[in-house]
């Protein structure tokens, strides 16, 4: 019995299956606000709405010619896009999807869930940066040490952004955090600096606009992505789309007080707060201009990192006198 | 460590294929070439065939962005040669279009910019807006891209009062959204970030390399074939040339967006002065013996038409100067001292358009570095000789 | 400066119709002097060949099938057609121009002969000679050429 629970987690709920159904209605999502915001239509025509547009992207990335460059490193490059969706599909099972009872918040869940992912959000970049180097391409390994170069910019910002509501709710579980939350609404208020940080950081994680530098397609052609193509492609596609639940995920756990409630309200409200920070990401990508790397690193150690250890200060104060 | 970075002659940067060899440090570029000859066309050559009627609508093939402002350089040089003058209702019908045109390469060329810096809102807003001037251009000349309003003598369509005020709406709501991107649009950080002291081209540089157009106007040169060496026509209406100081892309940036406000103003002074008359003159198919350069001031900067006459009905030569071709050296210099990020933004403030500047074929050798220009014969010749040089290959069977 | 300048704007356009039109399935209506491809009403084609002459993309090509009978064929070759019009221009009947243009523009096939529009005729004799008599002259001078 245990051992089929766990295969219906990993396979259906948080696994692999909702996981993938619901980052591809994510991707629609965030193209059709995208759209909206600059008065165009998004995707329309495949399924109602265009709602099976990703899919049908990924079918046919699928059926698409495989080509591995004669110079680049075969098992590396083969094996990256698994590694990838693998690590962020993994990323996902930790987020605390049934916070109903602290006990059994997510099929894996324990003290310090957080730092674990936190750790499997970053591996993607390091996948990212091994693709872009493995390729051996003139505009891939640029594009894969722009990556690393970003990945010294929002990486501590982020971290310090995500303590804060940790330090205030004095957990590294996840579930506990989400649930000291629920029970005190109003301190989700202090955190909101860190909750704007945290978004930047995630956008940049993301490698959305303003932060899309390791591939931006008019400098760099595809960056990290030039020379892969067909299947593996789809699953750097697919990676990214998972990464984006999952961040999305994290920030509505940590900042917006989880997924209580029973079953289905829990469900309602984790697409609700995901997609809340979904559309806040798209805004920021509609509204914002890509900006140079050596931009972002000043952006995020003169700007976002002191606000972050400023929003620590504040919640640290908050957790002496109030508390 | 150093390593060359191709942008070109197939790069999602580039509308159309030329070569940009830039050897890089890191993000940092330490020398720049350009290679062109992709995508030569042969339209001088073309010209000698064709009479000077054809000539106008070949002319206008030259470019697809400013067609009418090469159609209208040729019909200049070309009513000198043919001795007409055309009346004056048709040379502000002529010249609204013009400015028409000038309105919507600007507003296109913002969106480009918002596009090459990642700004890809900007891009859809600009280009939206570009669409009412898309369709003014469609109602006064029945075609969205190649208007094929001139002809020799005049022009071939006119306006009535309809539609007289359609255009004038239209550039009301035009002015508004320019007004907007001036203000705000300009103000947005991420994107005024990107532009800023990128690509600096002092105002000697700009003298030196001979810059044209908005790129020698955003270095404080103010100079303008519609102020300087202007057609009758432009002495009649009141407008200002757009300068900027700043000498990089940002001041390439406002230099364009200032210079639609001037192109609304002339095109509401023509609206209201428009003379009555006849639209054109009948033109004789042959010109006398002589030759004439013919200048314009295209969006993109000075356009130069240089053409000679024999006495038949078709031209005996016809060079073409580009705009494009003359910013060139400039934006090689400017590139050798920038970042890979700012490349596409630095080489789309001239607003390239290629093909209108593709000349002939030039070699480069490999060892000496020396530089060939051949003709098409010659070419011919090396690529038969090597054919035959290669004689164990000749016999093979085609393998299907 | 302002922080996020254009957020105002964008929202909206969140609420706001797409200025984008789908496409294949609605379609936008031409004005209506557009130039779109050029036909030939053949009972007016008086044979001066002035449109085969001015056509800067050499599209038109009239050749003839009968010479007893005076009769012509026009071929369009749309493929090679650049929709300036000139041929219309450049066309002398009067007062309804024998060459025309309809607002035809989503011409496409799998193979440009398909493009070929052609049209077999008597020539016209120039009507109310009386307007203008310039068409005379190009008539007569085809009709030496035809001879030749």
């Amino acid at each position: 019995m245990a051992a089929l629970k766990t295969i219906l987690y990993l396979l259906v709920y948080p696994g692999f299956l909702f996981l993938f159904v619901y980052s591809t209605f994510v991707e629609w999502f965030d193209r059709k606000v995208y759209a909206r915001l600059q008065n165009r239509m998004g995707p329309t025509h495949t399924g109602r709405a265009g709602l099976l547009q990703p899919i049908a992207d990924i079918v046919k990335l699928m059926a698409k010619e495989d080509i591995v460059p004669d110079k680049a490193d075969k098992k590396v490059f083969t094996a990256l896009p698994v590694v990838g969706l693998a690590v962020v599909l993994t990323a996902g099972l930790l987020l605390p999807v049934w916070n109903i009872d602290l006990a059994a918040a997510s099929p894996i869940s324990f003290p310090g869930d957080l730092i674990v992912l936190l750790y499997l959000l970053s591996l993607p970049t390091l996948v990212l940066f091994l693709a872009g180097w493995s390729s051996t391409n003139a505009f891939s390994i640029i594009g894969g040490t722009r990556v690393l170069t970003m990945l010294f910019g929002y990486e501590v910002p982020l971290f310090l952004a995500v303590l804060s509501p940790a330090v205030l709710a004095g957990s590294w579980r996840m579930a506990e955090i989400a649930a000291f939350y629920r029970a005190h609404p109003l301190l989700i208020l202090p955190n909101l600096i860190g909750f704007g940080i945290a978004l930047i950081a995630v956008q940049a994680k993301l490698e959305r606009t303003p932060f899309d530098i390791p591939h931006a397609e008019t400098e760099i052609v595809g960056g990290t992505f030039t020379e892969y193509s067909g299947k593996k492609l789809a699953f750097f596609r697919l990676m990214a789309d998972v990464e984006l639940v999952v961040a999305a995920g994290l920030l509505a756990t940590v900042f917006l007080g989880g997924f209580g409630g029973s079953v289905l309200p829990a469900f309602v409200q984790f697409v609700l707060k995901t997609l809340f920070v979904v559309f806040l990401l798209s805004v920021l990508r509609a509204v914002t201009g890509r900006i140079r790397v050596d931009q972002v690193v000043s952006l995020a150690w003169k700007w976002l990192a002191p606000l972050a250890v400023l929003q620590l200060l504040i919640v640290i104060l908050i957790k002496g006198f109030a508390l | 460590m150093k390593f060359q970075i191709p942008i070109g002659p197939q790069h999602p940067a580039l509308k159309e294929p030329i070569s940009i060899r830039l050897t890089v440090e890191g993000e940092v570029i330490k020398d720049a070439d350009l290679r062109l000859g992709y995508n030569h066309r042969g339209v001088e050559k073309l010209a000698e065939e064709k009479s000077w009627i054809q000539n106008i609508y070949l002319c206008e093939r030259i470019c697809g962005i400013c067609s009418h402002s090469h159609a209208t350089c040729f019909v200049q040089g070309a009513e000198k040669l043919l001795e007409i003058e055309p009346p004056r209702r048709g040379v502000y019908l002529r010249y609204l279009v013009s400015e028409l045109e000038r309105i919507h390469s600007h507003l296109l060329w913002l969106g480009v910019a918002g596009h090459e810096a990642g700004f890809d809102t900007f891009f859809m807003y600009t280009w939206r807006d570009r669409e009412v001037v898309m369709d003014l251009l469609e109602m006064i000349s029945g075609n969205r891209v190649h208007y094929a309003i001139n002809t020799l003598g005049g022009v071939r369509r006119d306006i009535d009062e309809t539609l007289r005020g359609k255009i004038l709406e239209g550039l009301a709501v035009l002015k508004a959204r320019s007004e907007y991107y001036f203000k705000i649009g300009a103000a947005e950080p991420t994107f005024v970030a990107r532009l800023a002291g990128v690509g600096p081209l002092t105002k000697q540089q700009a003298m030196d390399y001979c810059a044209v157009g908005p790129m020698a106007r955003a270095s404080g040169i103010d100079r303008d074939v519609r102020k300087n060496d202007p057609h009758d026509f432009y002495n009649e209406v009141e407008f200002d040339v757009a300068t900027a100081d700043s000498c990089d892309v940002l001041g390439r940036t406002i230099v364009r967006i200032k210079e639609l406000f001037e192109s609304y103003k002339i095109c509401e002074q023509i609206l209201q002065k428009l003379p009555d008359g006849p639209i054109a003159v009948k033109a004789p198919r042959r010109a006398k013996p002589g030759e004439v350069v013919s200048r314009y001031e295209a969006p993109r900067g000075e356009n130069i038409h240089y053409i000679v006459a024999n006495g038949s009905d078709k031209p005996e030569r016809l060079k073409v100067r580009a705009p494009t071709l003359a910013n060139y050296p400039a934006t090689i210099e400017i590139l050798k001292h920038g970042f890979i990020a700012d490349v596409p933004l630095i080489f789309a403030a001239i607003d390239p358009c290629i093909c209108c500047a593709e000349r002939s074929v030039e070699l480069v050798d490999a060892r000496s570095g020396e530089e060939r220009t051949l003709r098409f014969s010659d070419l011919r010749r090396m690529a038969n000789d090597r054919a035959r040089s290669l004689s164990l290959q000749r016999n093979v069977a085609w393998p299907l | 400066m302002k922080i996020a300048a254009f957020l105002p704007e964008l929202f909206r356009h969140l609420f706001k119709k797409p200025a984008t039109l789908d496409y294949p399935f609605k379609k936008i209506a031409v004005p209506k002097d557009f130039r779109g491809t050029p036909f030939l009403h053949p009972e007016l084609c008086i044979v001066c060949k002035a449109c085969e002459r001015d056509c800067p993309a050499e599209a038109i090509e009239i050749t003839s099938v009968n010479e007893a009978e005076k009769r012509f064929r026009m071929t369009i070759h749309n493929d090679r057609c650049i929709h300036c019009a000139q041929c219309v221009d450049s066309c002398p009947t009067t007062p309804v121009k024998a060459m025309e243009m309809d607002t035809l523009h989503e011409i496409a096939a799998f193979d440009r002969h398909d493009l070929k529009k052609s049209w077999e005729y008597v020539r016209a004799l120039p009507k109310r000679p009386v307007a203008t008599p310039a068409p005379v002259k190009p008539a007569a001078e085809t009709a030496v050429k035809s001879g030749a």
